[in-house]
């Protein structure tokens, strides 16, 4: 069990200011969030390389915050993998063993179970420069993982790597971290890669950890306007909210008039699923419909994007195979605001 | 492009193209330039003035005095250059820049001037302290050892420059890394940031050596040019020239080329993966 508590420190001029996190044992935690937003400085700080002004990290109940790098257990494996470029593959691999006082020999028979897991061996005796982004990854992973750390961190581990071997690399991530039950934070700014690792996940934007849960989570509930924007959510409206009777509220936006299953009153930012919203010519009867332009249609391969125009910007999601038969651009179409598609955000 | 094992590249693709042949054609000119240079030296003497330097017993103490005064000073320029060359890397201190500046001092100031300025030194309490049998009891002024620190102060800043701009080429995020997978910052800076300096702190190395070799006018001055006692080559030579016997200075130079020029191709093939005929 890893326990941070209002972490706060200083690197250079940027703070990063009471992060708090609780990451259970075996747990996947992804920590997205733009660049300059402090998550790298965060994995620094938890690993021991920046000092923290205030607050604990705690591992399995031994408070480490104020211990040395070496001492804390917790493995690191930088964004560009920094493998000994004056060292092979097995002496890097090896490294931490050897520094605890293992021989090399005994070290590689230490690593030989993570040398088969990651299927390394072909590669103990190069040197890491030629090796490919892959092979670089997995044997920083290795590095890091051999000395069993209670606490991985991946600091943007596949960044460097293209589309599949992004994908191939996260699943096998994923496959290692569940052998080892090892509570892993890897910081990323993708929200696909997020999905794809992740058992919860976290949102960082100037310094300071804005919301955590599963990726589904913070994809529907965005807690704020900037967590929605990070997470390229569409539909952000305003409007002003009418709290009815019956735990339902009135939402009035650019001309038109909305019904959600929440209470709010006031001014509001909310948004809106596009996955959820209906599109059709007519709508359905007794439903909440705007008419809206159909402007353009995007192909995106497993959907379609649609954009329509009433007063506001709306976005669709779609099936891609129905789309260009039954609509054409610049007639007007019904757009069914169910109400578990509205999310009023909270700030 | 290509790696050799110095960490090097060389330049895959076609050898003659433009670039080659202007950047080979200056080394060529230089190099040419070196050994006529040598051969002009060499027609000035004969193989009786190169059997009388082999032969002479002062001549060949001062060959041996050289040898070892300049091993030592190679040595103590490494023990001095490393840690120094790694602090001006390292770390950012009040006055960084003027300790940057001073180490380069010893490069620009004219070698008479540190002759003049150690044995002004050790005319100060604290010299004498150290020189004095009350003291330190550590004579200096017209000893071996005197030999040693003027090489030393004359060729210690090559080899701290050479060492401060190879640790500069060390990422130190790398010493940062191995902090996290065990190591003290010592074992971080013995075990990653020392190994990967290597070949910039050798090349020091080897140019604070070939300076400190070559030392003669501090050695003047502080040292002074006794025979078979701190006679160096270069004094040498520079006795035998103002006795009138060129070919003799001339035959000691050779002979101080030959033991540089081994020395030289040793150092270079101490790195790994080289052989000494270069390829």
């Amino acid at each position: 069990m890893i326990k941070v508590d209002g972490l706060t420190f200083h690197a250079g001029g940027f703070r990063v200011r009471e992060v708090s996190l609780d990451i259970a044992k075996g747990e996947y935690f992804v920590l997205l969030g733009p660049n300059g937003s402090g998550k790298t400085l965060l994995i620094k700080c938890l690993c021991g390389l920046i000092r923290s002004a205030a607050g604990s990290i705690v591992i399995d109940g031994e408070d480490v915050t104020h211990l040395k790098p070496r001492l804390r257990n917790i493995g690191y494996v930088p964004q560009d993998y920094r493998l000994f470029p004056h060292m092979d593959v097995a002496r890097n691999v090896t490294f931490a063993l050897r520094m605890h006082g293992m021989s090399h020999r005994h070290a590689l028979e230490e690593i030989a179970p993570l040398v088969e897991m990651l299927r390394l061996r072909p590669l103990l005796d190069r040197s890491p420069i030629g090796l490919s982004g892959g092979e670089h990854q997995k044997v920083a992973l290795a590095r890091a993982l051999a000395l069993r750390p209670k606490l991985l961190l991946l600091d943007e581990p596949v960044s460097a790597l293209d589309d599949p071997t992004r994908r191939d690399v996260c699943a096998e991530l994923r496959r290692v971290q569940r052998e080892f039950q090892i509570a892993t934070i890897h910081v990323c700014h993708s929200f696909e890669e997020a999905v794809m690792v992740s058992d919860r996940a976290g949102v960082m934007f100037n310094g300071r950890l804005v919301q955590t849960g599963t990726v589904h989570t913070l994809l529907r509930q965005p807690s704020n306007e900037t967590v929605a924007r990070l997470l390229h959510v569409e539909n952000i409206f305003s409007g002003r909210a009418t709290h009815l009777d019956g735990g339902n509220s009135r939402i009035d936006f650019a001309g038109h008039r909305i019904t959600i299953s929440q209470r709010c009153e006031g001014d509001i930012r909310f948004v809106v699923r596009p996955e959820l919203l209906r599109v059709s010519p007519q709508g359905a009867a007794g439903a909440d419909c705007i008419q809206a332009e159909l402007l353009r249609i995007d192909d995106l391969g497993s959907y379609a994007r649609r954009e329509l125009e009433a007063g506001v910007r709306i976005v669709a999601y779609t099936n891609p195979d129905t789309i260009s038969r039954r609509f054409q651009m610049g007639r007007r179409y019904a757009v069914e605001f169910p109400p578990d598609a509205i999310h009023v955000l909270s700030e | 492009m290509t790696d050799d094992s110095n960490g090097a590249t060389a330049i895959a693709g076609p050898r003659v193209n433009l670039l080659s042949v202007v950047t080979i054609g200056f080394m060529a000119v230089f190099i040419i330039g070196v050994l006529v240079l040598l051969l002009t030296g060499l027609s000035y003497t004969d193989y009786q003035s190169i059997a009388e330097v082999l032969g002479s017993k002062p001549i060949r103490a001062a060959f041996r005095l050289s040898a070892v005064t300049s091993a030592a000073t190679l040595g103590l320029v490494v023990v001095f250059a490393v840690p120094v060359g790694y602090a001006l890397s390292r770390y950012r201190f009040p006055g960084h820049v003027v300790a940057d500046t001073i180490v380069d001092l010893p490069i620009v100031l004219p070698p008479l001037v540190i002759g003049v300025s150690l044995l002004g030194f050790f005319k100060t309490p604290l010299g004498q302290f150290i020189e004095s049998p009350r003291g330190l009891n550590l004579q200096f002024v017209y000893t071996t050892r005197g030999i040693i620190l003027c090489q030393f102060l004359v060729s210690a800043s090559y080899g701290i420059r050479a060492a401060k701009a190879a640790f500069d080429g060390v990422d130190r995020r790398l010493e940062d890394l191995a902090l996290t997978l065990g190591c003290t910052r010592m074992q971080a800076f013995r075990k990653v940031a020392l190994p990967l300096a290597r070949n910039g702190i050798v090349a020091g190395a080897i140019m604070a050596w070939a300076r400190a070799v070559g030392v003669f006018g501090p050695l003047m001055i502080f040292a002074g040019a006794v025979r078979m006692k701190t006679e160096v080559m270069p004094t040498t030579i520079f006795l035998e020239l103002s006795i009138g016997r060129v070919e003799v200075a001339i035959a000691v130079a050779i002979a101080m080329l030959t033991m540089a020029a081994i020395a030289l191709i040793l150092i270079h093939s101490l790195a790994p993966g080289r052989r000494w005929w270069g390829v």
